[in-house]
């Protein structure tokens, strides 16, 4: 009980973050609890175009009279798993190849940094682009690989500058005397103190995936089936929703549910930077 | 105040009381401090870090940080024939007493100049601040300040902070507080962090400074050796109170605060005999809930009930010779020895 | 004296040929990065359009062979005349040709508008972009710079508290989201700004000229793709700012202009602001990628006819010579900006320029 409340107090210390934090449960749970419970409306009701939000279309209905809300719980799923592929992607080989950096020194890690160098320098939407109009991204992993392949560079750095400080610390050497070995080294002693780093920058490259997962197949880069978000963006700007006073919801829930969501995860990274502060653990 | 005021005086300090605002509580870092520095003389402040001497500096130009604030007091000074409260200026009276009628040279020169800007630009702007418009008359007068200092100006005035080595940049900040003939300096701590070689030679500038322009200092130094080369009279701080205010030579050979004579004997002397390394035990106390009484009594040997209880006040105990402290004639006596008699294990 | 003496020898850095050496080396390093990171870039594309399984190339001559009947041998034919590459020399030698017509500035020529040179239409384009991101950087920066000190000097107000929140929310959501937002609401739901009158880069029937109606025109139409740049990027500048001027206050020499009796407004700016705005040049490569990066989005949003609109319709006409022109200039017009902000950074730091 006491370190369930303990627990409790640690999350709430930052509020703003706390909030985060709720927030990015809630549209976890929308994404893929709510389908279970919220049918996918299909049906072009005629009569019931533009709709404003009501007791039984929460936020309104779309240009064909479907119920919005419906769209909006069925269409988290597709840019979450994107996400967190891509982030987790990003994340491995950022770990691997900053420790890697920093712990071979010399030609591989010049190598390495300027490998960085050169994929930060690229504006990474353009190249996205343009890789879509080269090759086909049909499926959702493809494009998790391509995202999470190109969002590296920036971790990177930041882990081979805290593997590089650690590297001199005591235990590093204790472990190194005790012969233990490379692998371990990595593991047991570096990894858990750079958690917070890790845990922080994955929701960043997270948010960096949305954004150019939605960008994409907002505009049509990317054929993408189905009713995430991001298509529902496309649907409804080729549709004109913009223009008409009505369709407001129409266009402005999916925008509201990605900004929302995208503000959730970044102010989630206030709570984690807390968490992750050992003094402020100890004095909880 | 049992202090000579027929000698014409530069600056009147009269119960000032300066605290900090921190977490834990207030800190009482200057607890009414009294003194008159007399036209002309050098007056050091000698104590352990932390004893408020440099929160004394600060107020004195009133650049207290935001968190700090003078209580009560009065800060006169007196400049043809007049009397200003230094502690009711207002922002604008401020600016113009500073550098100008006041310089206070800060310790650690190695930041106090603007990285961006030229040392020339630097001493430019000051003076433009104070008033001066004739670029030319400047340049004379500063060239002029730098032979003084040592420096030479063609070399040092294009260049820019970070290309000066340390002492050089305390001789530029040294010339820079004479730039406009203060009456008033204010040294804080002028060799810490410099090479003993910088040192000597910093010291013999600002004894030669010290001859040729005439102005009263300020010295603010832990170094009891800087202290006894520079000043007239010495002025002991402990806990944020004066302990004793008396000539170099009666604080050196002739101390009356057990303080102060600890403080001197824990300096190894490279003449004599060998000694043993005496040190004051005990640590400074804690300026949030200071010690009652007497403020040294936790680590002074001439401990009695009577200084537990009753804060001595400072009173003139031989001709032009102040402490504070009950014994002082015991201290006398034995020539502070039984301070040498407590070295830390 | 002989201590001063000796004191004295140890002197700044000798003489100015030296301190001329040590800033060029400083430009070399960074023009030398430069160049190199935009030859990879180049190299980089061409191996792409090249090598890929669904290369351009081969998409091409099968679309021509499959569409309009062409032989094999006329397809590649063609698709080398557009390219402007010889099909039947070596790899290594097509790439020496194409390094070639890019010194010369040849681009090859648009598959879909045919005749057009590539570096026609980028012509047309670009400056578009150029203006748009330049102008938002620069508002974006001066006015973040700005507002980031006002924040330290008054931390923790309410006025404090209010930027940082909307610095936080404006720079966490998608531009291209913060541009609909502002396209829905202010425009069609508020009527605030008449965006049907404001779409493209200027008025039908204006000609380019140096005349105040011509300027007051074209800003008038980039003024919602600026607006939308601006909100998303200043948040980062005011954080940036505010954090860099609180720990700049604490420095020494800020206490020691005070005892020098300076001008509050001197320290304020010549003090803190110079000081306080230097770090955050190193960020302003990162704002600058990222502001061109999205501007094929703002501009869809908003039809504005800059790169990024060119970008988008050579990508969906499949229109691989433009395709690749276009990567190309926006690649390397984001190296060379990262290098003048190295530059300006060099010079306006005279520890690093001496």
């Amino acid at each position: 009980m006491e370190s369930l409340r303990r627990t409790f107090r640690l999350l709430t210390y930052n509020k703003v973050g706390f909030i985060g934090l709720l927030g990015v449960i809630f549209f976890v749970l929308l994404a893929f609890v709510g389908p279970y419970f919220v049918p996918l409306d299909t049906k072009t009701k005629v009569d019931k175009i533009y709709e404003p939000p009501s007791k039984t279309f929460w936020l309104g209905t779309d240009s064909e009279g479907r119920d919005i809300f419906s769209q909006i719980v069925h269409g988290g799923k597709d840019v979450l798993i994107v996400a967190f592929l891509a982030g987790i992607i990003s994340t491995t080989i950022a770990v691997v190849l900053g420790s890697l950096s920093a712990l071979a020194g010399g030609g591989v890690d010049g190598l390495i940094m300027a490998l960085a160098d050169i994929v930060l320098t690229i504006p990474q939407f353009p190249l996205l682009a343009v890789l879509a109009g080269l090759v086909k991204f049909n499926n959702v992993t493809l494009l998790a690989v391509i995202l999470g392949v190109l969002s590296w560079p920036a971790l990177t750095r930041a882990i081979r500058a805290q593997v590089l400080s650690l590297r001199e610390r005591e235990f590093v050497e204790a472990a190194r005397a005790l012969d233990l070995g490379t692998k371990h080294i990595i593991l047991k002693e570096i990894l858990p103190n750079m958690m917070s780093y890790i845990a922080i920058n994955l929701i960043f490259a997270m948010t960096a995936a949305i954004y150019a997962q939605v960008g994409l197949v907002f505009l049509g880069l990317v054929p993408f089936s189905g009713h995430n978000w991001g298509v529902m963006l496309s649907l409804a700007w080729t549709r004109g929703a913009i223009f008409f006073k009505d369709s407001l919801w129409y266009i402005m829930s999916p925008v509201a549910a990605i900004a929302l969501f995208q503000l959730s995860l970044i102010s989630f990274t206030r709570l984690l930077e807390e968490i992750f502060n050992p003094r402020l653990r100890t004095s909880v | 105040m049992a202090e000579t005021t027929q000698t014409p005086y530069t600056l009147k300090v009269e119960n000032l009381r300066v605290s900090y605002q921190a977490e834990r509580g207030k800190v009482k870092a200057v607890r009414d401090v009294s003194f008159t520095l007399q036209t002309g003389e050098t007056l050091a402040f000698i104590g352990e870090s932390g004893c408020g001497k440099t929160t004394l500096g600060l107020s004195l130009i009133r650049l207290l940080p935001t968190t700090a604030a003078i209580e009560q007091g009065k800060i006169i000074y007196h400049h043809n024939g007049e009397d200003i409260d230094i502690v009711n200026l207002n922002e604008k009276q401020l600016r113009r007493f500073r550098w100008r009628e006041f310089a206070m040279i800060f310790q650690g020169a190695q930041n106090a100049f603007n990285p961006v800007l030229r040392i020339w630009d630097q001493f430019w702007e000051t003076a433009r601040a104070h008033g001066e418009t004739n670029k030319r008359r400047l340049r004379e007068r500063v060239e002029e300040t730098f032979r003084l200092v040592q420096l030479d100006p063609d070399r040092v005035l294009r260049a820019y902070p970070h290309q000066l080595s340390g002492g050089m940049r305390q001789r530029v900040l040294i010339a820079l507080g004479l730039l406009l003939k203060p009456p008033l300096v204010l040294l804080d701590e002028p060799t810490t962090a410099l090479d003993i070689l910088t040192q000597r030679s910093v010291i013999d500038v600002l004894r030669d400074l010290k001859g040729q322009m005439s102005f009263s200092l300020i010295l603010i130094s832990h170094d009891l050796s800087l202290a006894a080369e520079l000043a007239d009279r010495v002025a002991t701080m402990y806990a944020g109170t004066l302990v004793e205010i008396a000539t170099v030579w009666d604080a050196y050979y002739h101390p009356l605060h057990p303080y102060t004579a600890g403080l001197i004997r824990a300096v190894p002397t490279l003449s004599g005999e060998r000694q043993d390394l005496v040190s004051i035990p005990g640590s400074p106390p804690d300026l949030i809930s200071p010690p009652s009484g007497c403020p040294f009594h936790p680590r002074c040997p001439y401990a009695t009930d009577e200084c537990r209880q009753k804060t001595p006040p400072l009173i003139e105990a031989e001709n032009n010779h102040l402490v504070a402290c009950w014994h002082w004639d015991e201290v006398a006596a034995d020539g502070g020895a039984r301070m040498k008699e407590q070295v830390e294990a | 004296m002989s201590t001063v003496q000796a004191a004295q020898e140890e002197a700044p850095q000798k003489t100015s040929s030296w301190l001329q050496r040590i800033w060029r080396n400083y430009m070399l390093r960074r023009v030398a990065a430069a160049l190199f990171k935009i030859w990879i870039v180049i190299t980089i594309t061409f191996f792409i359009v090249r090598l890929m399984p669904t290369n351009p190339i081969d998409a091409y001559v099968n679309e021509l062979m499959d569409q309009y009947g062409f032989s094999y041998e006329e397809a590649k034919d063609q698709a080398a005349a557009l390219f402007n590459i010889d099909l039947d020399s070596s790899l290594w030698d097509q790439y020496v040709q194409y390094m070639v017509n890019l010194f010369h500035g040849d681009l090859g020529t648009s598959y879909r508008s045919k005749g057009t040179p590539v570096i026609k239409m980028i012509a047309k384009f670009l400056p578009w972009t150029l203006f748009s991101v330049g102008v938002s950087l620069l508002i974006s920066f001066t006015l973040g710079i700005l507002l980031g000190m006002i924040m330290a000097y008054r931390r923790e107000s309410l006025l404090d508290h209010t930027l940082s929140a909307l610095a936080s929310i404006f720079s966490a959501i998608p531009n291209y989201l913060v541009g609909m937002m502002i396209l829905v609401f202010l425009g069609v739901q508020w009527k605030i700004f008449p965006i049907t009158k404001m779409r493209g880069s200027m008025s039908p029937g204006m000609r380019p000229a140096f005349t105040w109606a011509f300027v007051k025109d074209i800003f008038y139409h980039a003024s919602l793709p600026i607006l939308t740049y601006v909100l998303t990027t200043i948040g980062t500048w005011m954080l940036a700012m505010k954090s860099s001027t609180i720990s700049t206050l604490g420095e020494d020499y800020i206490t020691v202009a005070k005892a020098r009796g300076l001008p509050e407004r001197r320290i304020v700016t010549a003090y803190v602001g110079r000081n306080a705005s230097l770090p955050l040049f190193t960020q302003l490569a990162i704002s600058i990628g990222f502001i061109v990066g999205g501007s094929a989005l703002i501009e869809f949003i908003f039809v504005y006819q800059g790169i990024g609109q060119l970008l988008l319709s050579s990508i969906n006409t499949r229109d691989y010579p433009v395709m690749q022109g276009v990567f190309l200039v926006i690649t390397i017009s984001v190296i060379l900006a990262n290098f003048l902000a190295d530059f300006v950074y060099g010079w306006l730091d005279p520890r690093i320029r001496i």
